[in-house]
């Protein structure tokens, strides 16, 4: 990437002209800044409630606290400087426009972009002839510039036609006078006015003045490039993983002012009987489905990579389950679980006949009441997830067994060993980095259990007979969603976030003690 | 990068076309915590702009509500956005709360009986009192159960001068039977017995009996293990969930008590789908005789392949012990056209809209009015559509909030200890002397 060069020098100074306006800018962003720090602490202005105030106070203070680093070493002509004020242009940009666009009411017409595209969509059928004219352009090693041409406008022309009956004009006029109905013309400028100085700052001007180094370049181009999905990270992941931990140390009910109450949450979380339930059947459910969603995928896979014919059928059957939608997958099992008409119990109960008519015996089918009995409704959402898991579980152990080396099998031929302890010796070493990430995966799915009890026991409370299916998702749903208490559903997340990271992380100490992951 | 201004230009002006010039983008709703103005009689209706939601019963109701939705639209002058909620296990509740949460409600929107309390208590609805009053409006047009709740105050908890909505509609319990199988066990006739007055807890528990010897896969009857359905055992002993006042626990009155052992002495005879197992398949697939449910399992019911009907819930000693549900339009304290959205309101409960939603056959009107009652006898069969209202003049208890506690923490604990009890993993005394302690969370102790 270049950078580009921009303004003259000042000649009694030394300094680009460009210096005294870019070191008002950044005052006046940290003015702006503490303005609006001041605002939201003294709701003037900035009427926010509850978490939505501390998240943008603490927003503002980092922006207030990047902004003084900006202007003290802009000053200096350090390069830190630089850095720091360019990526604060750039993301006021970003803001300032989003703010300006969402008042102009753009994005809810996003989708009938869609649909007047969608409408129109046959005039791209001369843009589609232009680039057909294009392929005859170049014969023979020379090139027609009158047919070039003609392709050109012509795919030009369909462009165009497109934009036109998509409605441009139309949308030039509505654009232009949102501009001023919306009422965003200083919030325009002040977005031009970032965009103009962040342009500054990347400038070859901007990067002699502060004394950029190659690498320091370098490193702003690479941050550049990632900017735009840490932007969606920052919004969508890490800013409501962080809103959600502020939340967890307040009582707050969605809806009315948020009351700051420390860790007393979490305090309430080790007394709460229906928390520690929820821990207990999540850690059963977990040492029971994980293995079985683990080991016999490994096993299935050995199988599966076998060259005998219509292998790949099956490879496609057991791998159905895991791209089935989990509602109406749920919804089958439910029924099969019926207790009076479901398969399962037929199933047993022609098993049992079958078994009495060839043995003369006198048992009795068993009718194991699969979802609304409390000693076993925990054991069909274990039956369920591990239907669903293992084939994606088998695909994965597959694609790690087609990665090892051939020569070590033959090699094992050559010593005489058989498939047992080839199986033994070589798959399951070599397929460890494979296992370790399977065995991560599948842990942190079971952990965040919540579809399948949800779905399985509806009609009656997701938590099962005698809470026996009440994980801490279906815990933390009912405390947001049906008590009203966000707050300390946030703290169960949190406490269920704890237990996942120690969880994986601890897999993969080991596995890295091991050299797994190095491997 | 002239070509790339011109092309970002060309989209945004693209965007823009498409939004059209009915949304200016700044005029819809008001700052959240904006106090409602006085009634707005100088609204220009024609500039408001209102959205409104509700929760359907099922794919059907969800398109008479958006064409009731257009009707209305031209009838009151306004533009009118319908936004179909999804169904219970779809996250109506929490896709309502996060758009509260965050500001985006719908104008008007749709919420269960048993919510009003908390939506109340914290100024998240309007109370519509002064727009309802100078409109005609009048509450005893509406079931007097669901308008004591909307009319509740919430500082004392007892109705007043308050007005929080109007009823969408109501429903009741009513027993579906599978009249062949009934028929075949030798049994009589529910849908008789209660026309000649003998339909009480021993006819009821006879017919269970006699469909139930049946043997096999043949059960006798079936019900859900939410609280209306125990609950219903527990109001026909003359017990309830709360005292008078509804300010605390009342399960281990000895009524209440009757009731849950009734109930728990009928699982214990082995003729009934297992408590917890959800009884509508069996029923659909013609091995249940008598299955419990509200009005709004009808259109599923209507695909079953035998003769069927509907019986009121058998007599116990206070009577059937029904259940009066409903659910409410309430108005979004944040709404910047408070009085277009009561008129939305009121035009979404007036008796002919109502009569096209129950003409869809999943519920009963909210209105005491003949024409959208004559509505819903015409959604047939079941022949006997009567039975569900004969639920509402059985003296049904009304569904309702608590407001002096958690309705939601109340159910959850509530539910685990019956189902405890009925499926003997406990036994009935110390269901009697815990049930009350162990929900006594649920009202602050």
């Amino acid at each position: 990437m270049t950078t580009t060069s921009i303004g003259s020098s000042d000649r009694t100074t030394g300094l680009p002209g460009w210096y005294r306006p870019i070191l008002i800018w950044r005052v006046l962003v940290a003015l702006m800044m503490a303005a609006g720090l001041i605002g939201v602490l003294l709701r003037r202005g900035i009427v926010l409630d509850g978490p939505l105030r501390w998240s943008l106070a603490v927003t503002l203070l980092m922006f207030l606290g990047g902004s003084l680093v900006a202007v003290i070493d802009t000053v200096r002509q350090r390069h830190l400087g630089r850095v720091t004020a360019f990526f604060i242009d750039f993301l006021l940009a970003v803001v300032f426009s989003f703010i300006a666009f969402n008042r102009m009411g753009m994005f809810t017409g996003l989708d009938a972009v869609g649909e007047a595209f969608n409408g129109n969509v046959a005039w791209i059928g001369i843009v589609v002839l232009g680039w057909f004219i294009s392929g005859f352009t170049e014969r023979g090693g020379t090139v027609n510039e009158s047919l070039r041409n003609i392709a050109r406008y012509t795919m030009a022309a369909g462009v165009a036609v497109l934009l036109l009956a998509m409605g441009l004009l139309p949308g030039l006029i509505e654009f232009g006078r949102r501009l001023f109905v919306a009422d965003v013309i200083p919030i325009a400028i002040l977005a031009a006015a970032a965009v103009l100085a962040a342009r500054t700052m990347w400038s070859d001007s901007a990067a002699r003045m502060f004394s950029t180094t190659a690498a320091e370049g370098e490193t702003m181009d690479g941050l550049l490039f990632v900017a735009p999905n840490m932007l969606g990270f920052l919004a969508f992941m890490a800013g409501p993983l962080f809103v959600s931990l502020f939340i967890s140390f307040t009582e707050w009910d969605g809806l009315t002012d948020a009351r700051f109450i420390g860790f007393q949450n979490y305090i309430d979380l080790f007394s709460d009987d229906l928390f520690l339930r929820s821990l207990r059947n999540i850690v059963v459910f977990g040492a029971v489905a994980i293995p079985l969603a683990v080991l016999p995928a490994m096993l299935l896979a050995h199988l599966l990579n076998s060259k005998l014919p219509g292998m790949k059928f099956f490879r496609a059957v057991y791998f159905l389950p895991s791209i089935a939608g989990v509602v109406g997958v749920t919804l089958i099992w439910k029924q099969l679980f019926n207790s009076t008409v479901g398969f399962i119990n037929y199933g047993i109960l022609k098993v049992t006949d079958l078994f009495n008519s060839v043995f003369g015996s006198g048992f009795a089918a068993g009718e194991p009441q699969w979802i609304s009995d409390d000693s076993i409704a925990l054991i069909s959402v274990i039956i369920l997830f591990v239907w669903q898991q293992i084939g994606f579980n088998t695909v994965l152990f597959l694609a790690g067994m087609q990665g090892i080396n051939p020569t070590l099998y033959e090699a094992a031929d050559i010593d005489g060993a058989g498939p047992w302890k080839k199986f033994q010796k070589i798959t399951v070493p070599m397929l460890k980095p494979t296992t370790v990430f399977v065995v991560a995966t599948t842990t942190i799915l079971a952990l965040q259990l919540f579809n399948e009890p949800f779905i399985l026991q509806s009609p009656s409370p997701p938590s099962g007979p005698g809470n026996s299916t009440l994980t801490p998702v279906v815990y933390l749903y009912q405390n947001a969603f049906q008590e009203f208490q966000i707050g300390y559903a946030s703290a169960v997340a949190w406490a269920l976030f704890i237990l996942i990271f120690g969880v994986t992380l601890l897999y993969f100490r080991r596995s890295g003690d091991d050299g797994v992951l190095s491997s | 990068m002239k070509r790339k201004l011109v092309l970002l230009f060309a989209i945004l002006a693209l965007v823009a076309a498409a939004c059209g010039d009915s949304d200016d983008g700044d005029t819809t709703t008001a700052a959240p915590g904006t106090t409602a103005a006085a009634p707005a009689t100088t609204e220009a209706m024609a500039d408001v702009s209102l959205r409104w939601s509700t929760r359907p019963d099922n794919a059907e109701e969800a398109e008479v509500y958006r064409t009731i939705g257009e009707g209305l639209a031209e009838e009151l002058g306004i533009t009118l956005t319908y936004e179909p909620g999804d169904n219970e296990t779809a996250s109506y509740q929490q896709k309502l709360l996060t758009n509260l949460s965050a500001g985006t409600a719908p104008d008007v929107f749709w919420i269960p009986g048993t919510d009003i309390a908390d939506f109340a208590s914290r100024d998240v609805i309007l109370d519509l009192r002064e727009y309802a009053d100078g409109s005609g409006h009048s509450d005893a047009d509406f079931y007097p159960g669901p308008m004591a709740q909307l009319t509740t105050e919430v500082a004392t908890g007892q109705p007043g001068n308050v007005l929080w909505g109007l009823p969408r509609d109501v429903s009741t319990f009513a027993l579906y039977v599978n009249l062949d199988l009934v028929a075949e066990a030798g049994a009589p006739n529910p849908v008789e017995l209660e026309a000649a007055g003998n339909w009480d807890l021993a006819a009821f528990n006879e017919v269970v009996d006699a469909v139930g010897g049946l043997g096999g896969e043949i059960r006798g009857y079936g019900q859900s293990n939410w609280w209306g359905p125990f609950g219903a055992w527990i109001n026909a002993a003359g017990g309830g969930f709360f005292n008078a006042e509804r300010t605390a626990c009342a399960l281990d009155s000895a009524e209440s008590i009757a009731g849950i052992a009734a109930l728990t002495d009928l699982y214990t005879t082995g003729s009934v789908i297992p408590y917890g197992d959800d009884p509508e398949p069996p029923f659909r697939a013609g091995t249940v005789g008598m299955f419990q449910n509200g009005r709004w399992a009808t259109p599923g019911i209507r695909t079953v392949d035998f003769n069927w009907d509907v019986v009121g819930l058998p007599s116990g000693p206070a009577g059937p012990g029904n259940w009066l549900f409903w659910g409410a339009y309430v108005v979004n304290a944040d709404t910047a056209n408070p009085a277009a959205a009561w008129e939305l309101v009121a035009a979404l409960t007036q008796a002919d809209v109502q009569a096209q939603v129950s003409a869809s056959g999943a519920n009963i009107p909210s209105r005491v009015s003949q024409d959208a009652l004559d509505a819903f006898l015409g959604f047939t069969p079941p022949a006997n559509n009567q039975a569900f209202l004969d639920g509402l003049s059985q003296n049904p208890t009304t569904e309702g909030p608590l407001w002096s506690g958690s309705w939601p923490e109340f159910s959850n604990l509530m539910g685990t200890e019956v189902q405890a009890v009925v499926t003997g993993a406990t036994s009935i005394e110390d269901y009697t002397a815990n049930i009350c302690t162990a929900t006594a969370s649920a009202f602050g102790g």
